[in-house]
């Protein structure tokens, strides 16, 4: 079956370059570029349209079109959902920290002795 | 933690080589399988190398040979030549089938399917194998070079039960 399926393929000697080590390191530079952007301009207000649900302000549209170009469309969507993701987990985080009162306090049973 | 057999049965693959190889190639090697895809976005070719290196510290160290092989989860895109360049400097058979991954149970699937790209979902991606072709442990991509030439170390002197 396998031996078939690589017979039958046509560009078996097309090679994706995008997906190599030099083009991969492009792509991580413009994406992590992007990401900081949104994270400098935090306090500007988020109006243009990334993917997956994430805006970010127009003053990161250079470093978008940036990563858009150097990374496939369905590596682009995958992160801006980690980034989301991520972003939602800090905020938890930060939230549970508002509502803790001070340090745990375990009962005595806990403690060790010798 | 895996253990016990999880090979399904014989199988016959094409290597980067474009040479057919099957399971009789396997036998009687320590054999570390990688189930990946060259279009994944977090995981690239360094996490490969990774797993070369332990396997040559294991070498220089131990004097214990352990036979690296990656298998593709995207033979649709992985052809022979994509998986060459990908695993420029990467020694050992290559293999680009699904129905080595079904054996294996590792889950995976397409997601996000945009006009002719996609991602791969999967589960587990390090198994390594006894000479037997057993499965005896399974790794994370946590690992780095070092950690997993100890843990594959590790396993090579258990006792056999």
């Amino acid at each position: 079956m396998a031996v078939e399926v690589y017979a039958a393929a046509e560009n078996d000697d097309k090679i994706h370059s995008d997906v190599l080590t030099k083009a991969r390191e492009s792509c991580y530079k413009a994406r992590d570029a992007f990401y900081s952007c949104i994270e400098k301009q935090c306090d500007k207000k988020p109006t243009e349209i990334a993917s997956v649900g994430l805006l970010y302000p127009k003053e990161c549209k250079k470093s978008r079109d940036q990563f858009v170009n150097q990374c496939r469309s369905s590596w682009v969507k995958h992160f801006d959902r980690q980034y989301c993701q991520n972003k939602r987990a800090q905020q938890r985080l930060l939230d549970d920290k508002g509502s803790r009162r001070g340090p745990l306090s375990l009962p005595h049973a806990f403690k060790s002795t010798p | 933690m895996v253990s016990g057999p999880i090979i399904g049965g014989p199988f016959t693959l094409i290597s980067k080589e474009k040479q057919t190889v099957t399971e009789r190639n396997f036998l009687g090697n320590w054999v570390l399988l990688y189930f990946g895809y060259t279009s994944s976005p977090d995981i690239g070719p360094e996490q490969v190398q990774l797993m070369a290196r332990a396997i040559d510290i294991l070498e220089s160290k131990q004097n214990l040979k352990v036979l690296p092989v990656f298998v593709t989860i995207d033979p649709q895109r992985d052809t022979p030549s994509q998986l060459r360049a990908y695993l420029e400097g990467l020694t050992g058979p290559v293999a680009a089938i699904r129905q080595m991954a079904q054996e294996y149970r590792v889950y995976f699937k397409k997601v996000e399917e945009d006009g002719g790209d996609y991602l791969v979902d999967s589960s587990h991606n390090m198994y390594l194998l006894n000479p037997n072709m057993e499965d005896v442990r399974c790794f994370g991509v946590e690992y780095n070079a070092e950690q997993l030439s100890e843990a594959i170390w590790k396993e090579l002197n258990k006792k056999p039960s």
